[in-house]
């Protein structure tokens, strides 16, 4: 058996993680966004240490998202403050993108167009064209308040409540950003598709192969969907119950977990979802199948995400927000796992078979 | 008399044994044999999932991997088919079942006969015998005795010959305590006594003339009161007779009527004996009897081994396979006792075979809608294992759906969904009517579901229109309120308190 290790930072955010990204060139580099006012950059290379806290950028209010930009120095945050940051990770330099009018909930950085897009629950996305630093943002708005971003390298799919989704062409958006300048623009988006979830959009997340991408709900159930808009294509979207189980009452209820995060391997084009059941599940998206599920973290998942090369998994366990929590905190229940996955781990079962 | 110690089972143990169907090998338990069959009949090469039976095997070749079975693995080549619906001993066709348990008689006796003529042993049979040991007293026979009767035996052959007329006289005076005489008249013991396991040939040649109209009993009652002339023989013989007893017409019992046979292969008997006395009696041992007279009357004289599960009866004709399905999907029917006493567990069998066989009524036809419900309720009793499989059938059954365009404002379908799920108050709140095909597929499955089986649910986190984060955000905790000075600054965040990384080591 193949190296199926997971190790803990020894030094991970004193509260909930709300996501965590790989970096774009080294595999053991390591971001992490908190509620606790910090982004964190972890080297992930000496396990035995439980990884070294390289650095950690503060903020004036919670991260809610965060980024690598074009390389490994490079990174952009969405605040809770309405803003949207670029850190330099090298000398700790931070520098206000944007702003919005409501806390910033996600980043993306599309490396092939230089654009880094940012999403704010006041329903906007700015387009920021990083070639030409001095421009300013380009906004267009949205029909509803964003969830969740995600990006391939050549669209956008903006997942939205009232169960919206919305997939733009980088292309146009790069065009747009290129020549709108501060303004307020409009965009059609390339697609506009109703979530095949019947419940509030947890997370977003694309194929590396840009065929599609997948969603996950707050109801325990994950669809994965074509981008081709073609009908076979569309025939093959599917949706499947996840990350719930049975009440310990007995009667029968299962209780159902939100969905909270989704990454895709970028080498097997597998994925994973990582739920408030505390649960990672690997799931091959074309074949249909779970692939493997990992033993249940102390609390819920809040974030994962693969390392460039696939050979690493990091999952964000804190507690999980849950109906009618008053006094939530993540404060001390916080832990980062790194997980060494073996050569075949994340590959898919019916990859040798189809 | 003490238990037994023999390294060979009674036959009653050996047709007690379950065996496989498709390869006829047996087995000690039938949970083994249910287990070789998972794993060498009714594997998936796919993907290596064990499947109950040749049927749940084909559906999930053909749901999981979109491929045809054409044949059973690992099978005989004329148990290839998947017509026959086999699971552990249930579903074996009558026919084959008496096959094969001619088959073992005719092995057994194969080899009992071969261990006599190995050890010179009686046969277990033959434990009516005060002591083992005399089994070979035959070899120790004196001369002059083999003589005496030899002489006696051929004054008998001449008398009937002459006159015959006095047959009952003769063997009062040759056996004294009454035996019957027609017992032994036809059968020239002696010489096999003698020689026995060596050259019987004469001997077997004319017993096999009138085999099976010699009362065995006859013998039995003669052993005690005979030790020396009788009781080897008896030791030998009865229970050869005893066999044809228990079939009385089957031609289809080859082997019983060969024990003689023991060094003395059909062939040899068709070579060395007297032609037409073994010619009903010559089939092929496999060979398939016509009928199912043979064995009717076997059952009462083989009573079910302890610890094993009761045989299916072998004249009761094939489980059908819906009654199969029963058997396995639903707990009641007991309609073969011997399940449930076995340690067998039903309920574990029953969860996988229920995720296996929902693509059955199923079928991928188009009217998902109509049997979504059945298809549900097989479903629900395996979807509490969140098991790997039944996740790949549910995901199957989600993406071979055809989209149902247009049934999006289907009210009758959703509106139940809303009143049911009571626990997600905010589930209906958001109709968004948007004329994507996309949702509706999911809506009116989740609205089946919910309307149709109680499978409730307890939403961690229900809230549809509010994210978690957004929760989290309003919470003073988290809260980030913008002073309008903040607000206004824009160039001078570069330079806010904090903003250099501190280390915190």
């Amino acid at each position: 058996m193949a190296p199926a290790i997971q190790f803990e930072l020894s030094q991970p955010p004193t509260d909930a993680v709300s996501s965590l990204k790989f970096a774009p060139q080294s595999p053991t580099l390591l971001l992490v966004s908190s509620w606790d006012k910090h982004i964190y950059l972890y080297d992930t290379q000496d396990q035995e240490a439980g990884g070294k806290l390289i650095e950690k950028y503060e903020h004036r209010a919670p991260v809610l998202d965060v980024c690598f930009g074009a390389d490994d120095n490079e990174a952009f945050t969405a605040g809770m403050d309405w803003q949207v940051k670029r850190i330099n990770l090298t000398t700790g330099e931070q520098t206000v993108l944007s702003r919005h009018g409501a806390p910033v909930k996600s980043v993306v950085y599309s490396k092939e167009h230089s654009l880094l897009i940012s999403a704010s629950w006041d329903s906007t996305l700015h387009f920021h064209d990083l070639k030409d630093p001095e421009r300013e943002p380009t906004t267009i708005t949205l029909p509803a308040k964003p969830h969740s971003l995600s990006i391939t390298a050549s669209k956008l799919v903006v997942a939205m409540t009232s169960r919206l989704v919305h997939i733009y062409q980088l292309q146009a958006i790069a065009m747009l950003a290129s020549h709108a300048n501060g303004a307020t623009a409009e965009l059609a988006p390339w697609q506009t598709r109703e979530s095949s979830l019947k419940f509030m959009t947890r997370a977003v997340a694309c194929m590396p192969n840009d065929a599609g991408y997948a969603t996950s709900s707050i109801e325990g159930r994950v669809a994965v969907e074509w981008f081709d808009p073609s009908t076979e294509s569309q025939a093959r979207k599917y949706a499947f119950k996840c990350h719930r189980q049975p009440d310990p009452e007995g009667d029968g209820t299962d209780i159902v977990y939100p969905v909270n995060a989704l990454a895709f391997n970028p080498i097997h084009g597998t994925f994973a979802s990582g739920g408030g059941d505390g649960v990672v599940a690997l799931w091959d998206a074309v074949a249909k199948r779970r692939i493997r599920q990992y033993q249940k973290y102390p609390s819920s998942v809040a974030a994962v995400g693969f390392s460039n090369d696939g050979k690493y998994l990091a999952v964000g366990v804190c507690p999980g927000f849950e109906n009618g929590q008053e006094d939530y905190t993540g404060e001390g229940a916080t832990h980062v796992f790194i997980r060494e996955l073996g050569e075949t781990e994340a590959k898919g079962k019916g990859a040798k078979l189809f | 008399m003490g238990k037994k110690k023999r390294g060979h089972p009674d036959v009653e143990e050996l047709l007690a044994r379950p065996w496989c169907y498709y390869c006829e090998r047996d087995f000690d338990d039938l949970k083994i044999l249910i287990s070789h069959q998972k794993a060498k009949h009714f594997k998936c090469e796919r993907c290596g999932r064990r499947l109950n039976t040749a049927g749940g095997l084909s559906v999930h070749m053909n749901q999981v991997h979109k491929e045809t079975l054409a044949s059973v693995d690992n099978s005989l080549p004329n148990r290839q088919g998947l017509e026959v619906e086999i699971f552990g001993m249930e579903g074996i066709p009558a026919e084959v079942a008496q096959a094969h348990n001619q088959r073992i008689i005719a092995g057994f006796y194969q080899a009992e006969a071969e261990r006599r003529a190995a050890t010179g042993n009686p046969t277990p049979g033959g434990s009516a015998n005060p002591a083992g040991g005399q089994a070979k007293k035959p070899k120790f026979e004196s001369p002059a005795d083999l003589k005496k009767r030899l002489a006696e035996h051929k004054a008998r052959k001449a008398e009937q010959a002459a006159g015959g007329s006095s047959g009952g006289n003769t063997p009062m005076a040759n056996s004294p305590m009454g035996q019957s005489p027609g017992a032994f008249n036809a059968s020239p013991f002696p010489p096999p006594q003698a020689t026995f396991g060596a050259t019987q040939g004469a001997g077997y040649g004319s017993f096999s003339q009138e085999p099976y109209t010699q009362p065995a009993v006859a013998y039995q009652q003669s052993y005690p009161q005979q030790p020396p002339f009788s009781g080897p023989p008896g030791a030998q013989y009865q229970p050869q007779y005893s066999p044809p007893q228990q079939y009385p017409a089957s031609q289809s019992f080859p082997p019983p009527g060969y024990p003689p046979g023991q060094s003395f292969p059909g062939q040899q008997f068709g070579a060395g004996s007297p032609p037409g006395s073994f010619n009903s009696y010559q089939g092929p041992p496999s060979h398939t009897p016509p009928a199912h007279g043979g064995l009717p009357n076997r059952p009462p004289s083989l009573p079910p081994a302890p610890g094993l599960p009761q045989r299916p009866s072998f004249g009761a004709p094939a489980v059908p396979p819906y009654q199969m399905q029963q058997l396995h999907q639903g707990p009641p029917p007991h309609q073969q006792g011997g399940w449930g006493g076995n340690g067998w567990k039903g309920q574990d069998q029953n969860s996988a075979m229920s995720s296996a066989y929902p693509p059955h009524s199923q079928g991928y036809n188009g009217d998902y809608s109509t049997n979504a419900s059945s298809v549900d309720d097989l479903v629900s009793g395996a979807a509490r294992e969140a098991d790997d499989i039944d996740e790949i059938i549910r995901m199957a059954e989600a993406g071979i759906k055809p989209p149902k365009k247009g049934e999006a404002s289907q009210l009758p379908i959703t509106a139940p969904a809303s009143t049911v799920t009571s626990n997600a108050p905010t589930a209906a709140a958001t109709p968004t009517p948007a004329p994507e095909t996309t949702d509706t597929t999911e809506k009116t499955e989740q609205g089946e579901k919910k309307a149709k089986k109680e499978k409730s649910i307890k939403m961690i986190y229900s809230d549809n229109d509010l994210s978690p984060e957004e929760r989290m955000a309003m919470m003073p905790r988290y809260a980030f309120v913008p002073e309008g000075k903040t607000e206004t600054i824009l160039v001078d965040a570069a330079t806010l308190p904090g903003i250099t990384g501190t280390v915190d080591a």
